[in-house]
């Protein structure tokens, strides 16, 4: 049975609270910046849901908010990065697992791009983890990231 | 793509396969070969980036650009090579060997020997960092965030060390202001290190490859956000204990 979700827009935050990718899906392009709005508003709410659940807190955080038609799902990872995902909202039944496998399959993605050891070449031998690499997003390094995305919400979108 | 039943019900194949990777395994004597070689490589890479820069400081010595000041020297040097990945560290170089000359720290031989192998104990140690980092992201994909520091290190000490070397950390003690102690009875990056020059060299040369472990750990830290250092201390081959010094953030003091 195909799956329900439209995933709309995805994005990827980093533990500073910097951006680090905001794709979307949608067709309409001159909306697209609402998406950089939405995960902006999202931040607030992750921090207070984190700090909300203290010890017993898991990944998966669940609903944060819904606005006219889009419905925000938010997911921190241990390492504190944040990704919020933008699913149009509809009537139909949206099942947790799914929404967690689809969370889990944007993880790894991210995990595969960072793994890459020629990603930071150019930064400094005692940096802590800081945005450098993150801000060079659109360069050809984050090619294959980008493309995983994609292939993740193309998954969704033709089954 | 083959077909293969899905555990879920109504979530797609590919999506449960891209969402939960099977997790890819190497063979543990690769490491242990790896790691031989690596040494070896980064001692020559070092020692011929070490070389350059010299030569570059004694060109624009002899040029007059620059006066005898050294910390200036650094500067210029991480400018002038750019991009390239031995930028920094040639700073560290040249201001590790300024500092090796001024000082008149016990014997010039020990510090000689330290300055040679410093840029290739802090190759292995970024290399171990980049590795840590990657390491904690796979590991801790799917369980929940951590507390605290002793959390991480209990994590350490299992999960990672499990993955790493099959096997758990034998002791790990706290003081509970951020220093930690993890000693391995057989610590398996040292086990089979032996040289033919007795033990004072043996323990020199373990001290060089147990830098990875400690560069992973100290990556490990750094990307669950604790910056700290990393000190491994060998007495006998092969027991190993790494000292851990976490800076605490002031909510956990």
């Amino acid at each position: 049975m195909p799956s329900t979700l439209k995933l709309n827009a995805v994005a990827f935050i980093s533990p500073q609270n910097h951006p680090i990718l905001i794709r979307t899906f949608s067709k309409q392009d001159e909306n697209t910046i609402k998406y950089h709005y939405i995960a902006h508003t999202s931040l607030d709410i992750i921090e207070e849901r984190a700090n909300m659940t203290g010890k017993l807190g898991d990944c998966y955080l669940g609903l944060l908010y819904s606005m006219e038609d889009v419905a925000v799902y938010g997911y921190i990872t241990p390492l504190k990065v944040k990704i919020v995902l933008a699913l149009a909202l509809s009537d139909a039944v949206v099942k947790d697992v799914e929404v967690i496998m689809l969370f889990k399959a944007m993880h790894m993605a991210y995990y595969s791009a960072i793994s890459n050891p020629f990603l930071r070449l150019e930064s400094s031998m005692d940096s802590s983890i800081d945005q450098s690499p993150h801000i060079l997003v659109g360069s050809p390094k984050w090619k294959n990231f980008r493309k995983r995305v994609d292939e993740i919400a193309r998954t969704l979108g033709t089954s | 793509m083959t077909s293969r039943p899905s555990t879920s019900s109504l979530a797609p194949i590919s999506l449960a396969t891209l969402s939960d990777p099977p997790i890819k395994l190497i063979d543990g004597a690769a490491f242990d070969y790896f790691l031989i070689e690596m040494a070896s490589t980064l001692r020559e890479s070092a020692a011929f980036a070490t070389a350059r820069t010299k030569r570059i400081e004694a060109e624009m010595l002899e040029a007059g650009l620059i006066p005898a000041a050294t910390p200036a020297v650094a500067q210029s040097m991480s400018k002038k090579t750019g991009g390239s990945a031995a930028g920094p560290r040639d700073s560290v170089t040249s201001l590790s060997s300024t500092r090796g000359g001024k000082s008149t720290s016990s014997s010039a031989a020990a510090s000689a020997v330290d300055e040679e192998d410093e840029p290739l104990r802090a190759r292995l140690e970024t290399i171990g960092m980049h590795v840590g980092t990657c390491f904690a992201e796979r590991l801790c994909a799917h369980r929940p965030p951590f507390d605290d520091t002793l959390e991480v290190m209990k994590f350490i000490c299992k999960d990672v060390w499990v993955a790493l070397f099959d096997k758990q950390v034998d002791n790990l003690r706290t003081n509970r202001r951020g220093m930690f102690q993890l000693s391995d009875a057989l610590f398996k990056p040292i086990q089979r290190v032996s040289s033919y020059l007795g033990r004072g060299e043996t323990i020199k040369k373990a001290r060089l490859y147990a830098t990875l472990p400690a560069g992973i750990i100290r990556g490990i830290l750094a990307t669950m956000g604790y910056s700290g250092t990393v000190v491994p201390e060998i007495t006998s081959v092969p027991q190993c204990t790494l000292k851990v010094n976490i800076k605490l953030p002031k909510s956990e003091m």
